[in-house]
């Protein structure tokens, strides 16, 4: 403090005079030296001479989509004001650690690749609801992971403590095995709660085999927890039944599997994520269900009713094998409107529409496709279209979210060289 | 029949059926999953399948019921349960006196609790180990089935179990085949008397009709305003969509990859 | 000599014949029974045969008069031959009118076979080669023989030029030339042989099947075109055609009556599209089936398949193999080989009748393909591609989509149209159809909905209780949902009064109002063009002048063939001030769409087409605009990628044209002159 000082009272006048005069052909250069940052851009504030803040409103803001200059008072626009911000926005959420926690909630998430998934993240946001929801007696939320794992955010999922069987008893397909192993748990520490994620990924398959093993009759579809006194562990659910057209509400067993989206994921605490041990070794497992390994799947093979992401060929696409090549690179199964099948571009499972199947995929990508009405009837249930056509005015581009006016194979050709040139970059990054 | 069939030992088969339920209409029907149970059933060479459900008898099951006859059965064994009933002891019994091979059943009811947990109660009582979401059954030879389970996203693993097995199949198995008039017509339902037991724990519960789930909202947790601001006026979902004119293929390819990414549909 | 070798000839010829036709009609009789009235039908034969028949003959008229002269010729020449020479009434005075009959006979019936022979010199495709290739000479034979015997008989001939060894010889070759004739124009005609199609016709018009689609003296164009019901509460009582036996006996006759003359092969559209079905083939393939071997013997157009030249025929004998008794079709599961036509065959049919209106033997092509479809369906459960999930949704929510059926209004929630439930009377029912769940055909609904409330006409739709016509099901061979949905549409109908049912389906007007009477649903049924021309001639439209283009009609087959209404829709069009270009095939001739019988469901591949082979069609009128009256038609002209024309509904075209009468001007001239009333709707600032 006391050296910048010293230097805040050593005045150049020149400086000073050059940082005033706007005409001056310095002028920028000095203002940017006066800065704070010492970057490219000018300074708009630096100490001048007597100790007072100076001010140059010119360079404050940016020109906005209009042609007109915004302030941004929140200072995000300022690129170094945000570096120095960013520090480590983890530091600074409160670290909370819970020691003798009153009781235990058992979350057994999917770590679909080795990561949290979302679902497994909402799941830790209810578990989290169910754990504080007594500020008294608070509980922990113990996370049991099976095989090795890549996620370094344990504890900003909300995990007070982790179970980790990475054995390679329990990689790839083993139900049997993790099956003993939540035994094992549930013999060492009984938790109050157990949550599972309701997913075809496992949680589904595990929770339902937990259940059958310690004999509890589990909720299954949760997608609603409610605090109720009246029950035995204090909470009332609300899960789907019958093919999800029923709502059940039902006092909260001590297993659930829950949905996605069942409860904000936790942001804004971090958690110990303390490993734990089992008190005893397990013991040997017997594997009744041999693992011989997944199979290659050509996703081209894979029902247009199943697939969620569809790259679909109509009348406009003239070159065929780049449009097959793009379907392979982006891992995407293969549609058809309907001309392309008749003219015989296309097997005829792959058309889509009214009089072909209806899909529902998540991204449907329609190229050349004009968009006659029996398509876009098959279409309906997609979340996101995205057209690439000749025509701007085809009833394709109206119906798309993101619709690209252009030579079909070429812009293939160029989406194909961007994902070969991310995977690229991404090997060598591994 | 077919030379082989008899040279080949055969292999006992139970396909447990349910009631379905047409998700718009509520009609009865054969329930899809357990449909796609028979027809797996039937892909396998040597099988010799039976069918069996149990539930009560009324004019909305017998038809579904009639469903499954008409892919090609002489008769479904039918064990006659109340309204209410937890069908999980009568099942068991008669599964234990049967001793299939191999039983197979959808993953989950399309009526009821439809919790999907009745396969897994049952393998843990007869001691079987489970397989769910089968999409296959590749080989069955001395004793041991070679399965195909089905993953998402159309993803396959091969798991080799020695028989007795319970699997379950999902959405994935190989779609029945149709249903014929004549053969539901002729067939015979065969009923049987089973042990009934109450389910008093779900005459319990409040059951409504599925409400629809609200969406999620983006809840923005930011620091400043003008994030929060620009949350907020966020273009609502579901308006026009953007179209891009006169750009180069490069550009259009960068937008629809950020759209790819963004819905996590581009695998690595 | 020759006095004494003819009767033995003649009458050894009918005796064989006689035997023959035993044989053949034990053959028939393996059908199962279907009560005709004997006596009836066989006097009805002749009004049948020389109104009925002949008015399809007549269609080509040098055939026919070939057909007049041969035909005409033989009957009374086979009648005189046997009196004459048989008999031997040739002597005296009768018996000389007689034998100069006989002499005119013979020669008509030789100057026919002359041009027989003519058209067999080049004959075209759709014509069966083979022992057909012997007939003009074989005609000829008789009919030169018949003419030579007679000849001699009269006294025309030297006396004493059968005597002698020369004479002999004539005599012998004169009694094998008569012996030639005789062998194929009258054992033939029982035995097999291209004769055989004279006794089986003639048999097949006095016990038909369909007698109602006779025309009777009391005059009007027969038209009787609806399927016949299945009893489906016996449950004894088969489900469809299995086996050829499975056929009722008149079936059989009617299949023995083909004449291969090709004209169904000539107008069918799955034939045309290259799809496996060719109707002349699959009726010859019912007669092996029916008398058992193999095709080997058929000479006439195979089926089309993919690969040139057709389906084979004959070569695999073992393998298209039928037997009265064994599977026409062969079963997915059992590949013992021992069938005759192939599924796919009997699957690339769109019902449009284009071969029962062109045959000249009044054979019920489409009637059989549907009994042998509904076995594959009700029995076999093998109804191919998306059929099964069609038959599903219609099961489930009594419309083919699989739409709820809840939902069957919202296209007309802004329309606000009054439901039967509210009025409970009125006097029209407007059906809407499955169309009200396809956003296309939603505009021809609102169009039609518009030229109602113009022609403020007393209606109200359904709604909710509407349910699909069955039309799909029941082509599909499902007869049992079918009736189900017919049963129940038939209860909801009888809640209400109404005068007349309106549709703009095609499909619904035929089924509602042909097929629902069996199950005791009686309806006056109009389609939409055949009332809108009616609220025309009554006044009630008027119409501001056609300024389009060229314009066309693509007549429906369930309007026209299946209905005959050919004229309504060109009066409306011809109202609208347009001036109808017609395609070549148009009226009873019109080409399907290839959108009937489930076809589009099924979706057999063929070479080419059906709708684009119409769209071809409709470009050779240059007309700019195809005018159509069917959800169907609709779906499938539009279908055409880079079609030169538009495709419009006739209701969308006179709504556009409709000049709306102001309220007080309409109200006053209600009951006024038509003229009248257009004149001031034409005052109406537009």
């Amino acid at each position: 403090m006391s050296e910048s000082n010293s230097e805040m009272l050593r005045r150049d006048p020149r400086q000073a005079w050059i940082a005033r005069n706007r005409l001056h052909p310095r002028h920028l250069e000095v203002l940017a030296e006066l800065g704070t940052g010492g970057g490219q851009e000018a300074a708009s504030e630096w100490l001048g001479p007597n100790g007072l803040i100076r001010r140059n409103p010119r360079t404050v803001g940016f020109i906005g989509p209009h042609g007109v200059k915004r302030i941004d008072r929140s200072g995000v626009q300022q690129g170094r004001v945000v570096a120095g911000a960013q520090a480590s926005p983890a530091a600074c959420k409160p670290l909370v650690e819970i020691e003798a926690p009153a009781f235990l909630v058992a979350v057994v998430p999917d770590m679909a690749g080795g990561r949290l998934t979302s679902h497994d993240r909402d799941l830790l946001g209810l578990a989290r609801q169910l754990a504080d929801a007594d500020p008294d007696s608070r509980g922990a939320v113990l996370a049991v992971v099976f095989g090795g794992h890549k996620e370094n955010g344990v504890g900003d999922a909300g995990i007070d403590r982790v179970l980790h069987f990475d054995d390679e008893a329990f990689a790839g397909f083993s139900p049997e095995a993790r099956l003993g192993a939540l035994a094992a748990v549930e013999q060492a520490w009984t938790p109050r709660h157990w949550l599972l994620p309701d997913s075809p990924l496992g949680g589904a398959d595990l929770g339902r085999r937990l259940a059958a093993r310690l004999g509890e009759r589990p909720a299954t579809g949760v997608w609603q927890l409610e605090a109720d006194a009246g029950s035995p562990l204090g909470w009332c659910c609300t899960a789907r039944g019958a093919a999800n057209s029923l709502d059940i509400r039902r006092p909260l067993p001590r297993l659930a599997l829950i949905l996605a989206e069942c409860a904000e994921p936790v942001s804004e605490t971090r958690h110990a994520a303390r490993l734990l041990a089992l008190p005893e070794a397990l013991p040997p497992q017997l594997a009744r269900l041999e693992d011989l390994g997944q199979v290659a799947v050509d996703p081209a093979g894979v029902a247009l009713s199943e697939a969620e992401f569809i790259l679909s060929a109509g009348n406009g696409v003239r070159d065929w094998e780049g449009f097959h090549h793009a379907a392979e690179v982006l891992r995407a199964t293969e549609g058809a409107s309907r001309v392309a099948v008749d003219d015989g571009h296309m097997a005829r499972d792959r058309q889509v529409g009214a009089t072909g199947t209806w899909v529902s995929a998540r991204v449907y990508v329609a190229v050349g496709i004009s968009g006659a009405i029996q398509h876009l009837q098959g279409i309906q249930r997609c979340d996101k279209v995205v057209a690439i056509n000749m025509d701007p005015g085809c009833d394709m581009i109206k119906r798309a979210d993101l619709a690209v006016i252009g030579d079909s194979a070429r812009v293939l050709e160029a989406l194909v060289a961007l994902v070969e040139q991310s995977r690229e970059e991404k090997r060598h990054a591994a | 029949m077919r030379p082989e069939t008899q040279v080949a030992p055969s292999l006992a088969v139970t396909v447990l059926v349910s009631v379905g339920r047409h998700p718009l209409t509520g009609r009865g029907r054969q329930a899809d999953q357990d449909a796609r149970g028979v027809e797996l059933a039937r892909s396998i060479p040597q099988a010799e399948v039976s069918l069996l459900h149990a539930g009560p008898l009324g004019d909305a099951s017998e038809t579904a019921l009639r469903g499954y006859l008409g892919m090609g059965f002489e008769s479904l064994l039918l064990l006659e349960q109340p309204d209410g009933a937890d069908v999980l002891p009568a099942l068991a019994e008669r599964l234990e006196a049967a001793a299939p091979q191999l039983v197979i059943t959808g993953e989950r009811a399309e009526q009821g609790e439809g919790s999907g947990l009745l396969p897994y109660l049952l393998a843990e009582r007869l001691g079987w180990p489970l397989v769910s979401g089968l999409a296959a059954v590749e080989e069955v030879a001395e004793g041991v089935a070679t399965l195909l389970l089905a993953l998402p996203r159309g993803q396959r693993r091969r798991l080799r179990v020695r028989l007795p097995v319970i699997v379950t199949v999902n959405a994935a198995a190989p779609s029945p085949r149709q249903s014929a008039y004549g053969p539901a017509r002729r067939g015979q339902l065969v009923l049987e008397e089973a042990q009934v037991v109450h389910d008093e724990e779900l005459a319990k519960w409040q059951v409504q009709p599925a409400r629809k789930r609200p969406k999620r909202l983006k809840i923005i947790k930011a620091a400043s305003a003008r994030d929060r601001f620009k949350a907020a006026a966020a273009k609502a979902e579901g308006g026009r969509g953007q179209v891009l004119t006169d750009v180069t293929p490069e550009q259009g390819a960068e937008a629809i990859l950020r759209l790819l990414r963004e819905e996590g549909v581009l695998r690595r | 000599m020759l006095e004494t070798l003819l009767p033995i000839l003649i009458f050894a010829a009918l005796g064989l014949a006689l035997l023959g036709a035993g044989r053949r009609i034990r053959l028939w009789r393996q059908g199962r029974p279907s009560p005709v009235p004997i006596l009836k039908g066989l006097a009805a034969m002749p009004r049948r045969y020389l109104v009925d028949l002949h008015h399809v003959v007549a269609r080509d008229k040098a055939m026919s008069n070939t057909h007049v002269a041969t035909a005409g010729g033989f009957v009374a020449a086979a009648v005189l031959l046997i009196l004459v020479h048989g008999l031997g009434l040739g002597s005296g005075l009768a018996g000389g009118v007689l034998g100069w009959a006989l002499l005119v006979a013979s020669a008509t019936m030789f100057l026919g076979s002359l041009f027989v022979y003519r058209r067999r010199r080049n004959p075209p495709a759709r014509l069966s080669k083979g022992v057909w290739m012997r007939l003009p000479k074989s005609l000829m034979a008789f009919s030169l023989g018949v003419f030579a015997i007679t000849l001699l008989r009269v006294g025309l001939l030297p006396e004493g030029l059968l005597e002698g060894a020369g004479g002999w010889i004539l005599a012998l070759v004169l009694a094998a030339v008569v012996t030639w004739g005789l062998a194929e124009m009258v054992v033939g005609m029982t035995w097999g042989g291209p004769m055989k199609h004279a006794f089986a016709g003639a048999l097949h018009l006095a016990f038909h099947r369909r007698p109602e689609r006779f025309s009777t003296k009391a005059g009007g164009e027969g038209r009787s075109t609806g399927l016949k019901a299945l009893d489906l509460d016996d449950p004894e009582a088969p489900l469809g055609v299995e086996t050829p036996a499975d056929f009722t006996w008149n079936q059989l006759l009617g299949f023995d009556a083909c004449v291969q003359c090709g004209r169904c092969e000539a107008v069918c559209p799955a034939f045309a599209a290259g799809q496996p079905l060719n109707p002349k083939k699959l009726i010859q393939d019912m007669v092996v089936g029916m008398a058992g071997g193999s095709d080997a013997a058929y000479a006439g157009s195979p089926y089309p398949s993919q690969e040139p030249g057709g389906k084979p025929v004959g070569e695999h004998s073992l393998e298209r193999y039928g037997s009265p008794h064994g599977p026409i079709v062969a079963s997915l599961h059992e590949h013992d080989g021992k069938a005759l036509v192939d599924a796919e065959t009997l699957w690339s049919c769109t019902t449009c009748r284009a071969c029962v209106e062109e045959c000249p033997m009044m054979i019920e092509h489409v009637d059989a393909i549907v009994d042998m479809r509904r076995f594959l369906t009700l029995e076999r459960g093998q109804t191919p591609n998306k059929a099964p999930e069609v038959l599903d949704n219609l099961i489930a929510t009594d419309n083919p989509g699989g739409f709820d059926p809840g939902a069957r209004m919202h296209w007309a929630t802004d329309l606000e149209l009054p439901l039967m439930a509210d009025l409970q009377q009125v006097d029209v029912l407007l059906w809407l159809g499955d169309g009200a769940f396809d956003m296309r055909n939603q505009r021809t609904l609102r169009a039609l909905v518009k030229v109602l409330r113009a022609a403020r006409v007393d209606f109200a739709v359904l709604g909710n209780e509407e349910r699909d016509s069955g039309d799909v099901a029941r082509r599909l061979g499902d007869e049992a949902t079918f009736q189900s949905l017919a049963r129940r549409n038939i209860a909801t109908l009888a809640t209400y009064r109404f005068q007349q049912i309106l549709t703009c389906d095609p499909h619904s007007f035929h089924v509602l109002g042909n097929e629902y009477g069996e199950l005791g649903g009686v309806y006056e049924v109009r389609h939409h063009s055949t009332y809108i021309a009616e609220l025309y001639e009554a006044g009630r439209l008027a119409f501001r002048p056609w300024k389009g283009g060229r314009v066309t009609w693509h007549d429906p087959c369930y309007l026209g063939r299946y209905n005959g209404e050919y004229e309504a829709p060109r009066q409306v069009l011809r109202a609208l001030g347009i001036e109808v270009a017609e395609m070549e095939r148009s009226g009873f001739r019109s080409r399907c769409c290839g959108g009937g019988g489930g076809a589009p469901i099924t979706d057999i591949p063929g070479k080419r087409r059906i709708p684009d082979m119409r769209m071809n069609d409709v470009r050779e009128t240059g007309a700019e605009l195809v005018a159509v009256g069917c959800p169907q038609c609709t779906a499938m002209l539009e279908g055409v990628v880079d079609a030169g024309a538009e495709v419009r509904d006739i209701a969308e075209l006179v709504a556009e044209a409709l000049v709306e009468p102001s309220t007080s001007v309409a109200t006053d001239a209600v009951g006024h002159d038509a003229r009248s009333i257009r004149h001031l709707a034409e005052e109406v600032p537009l």
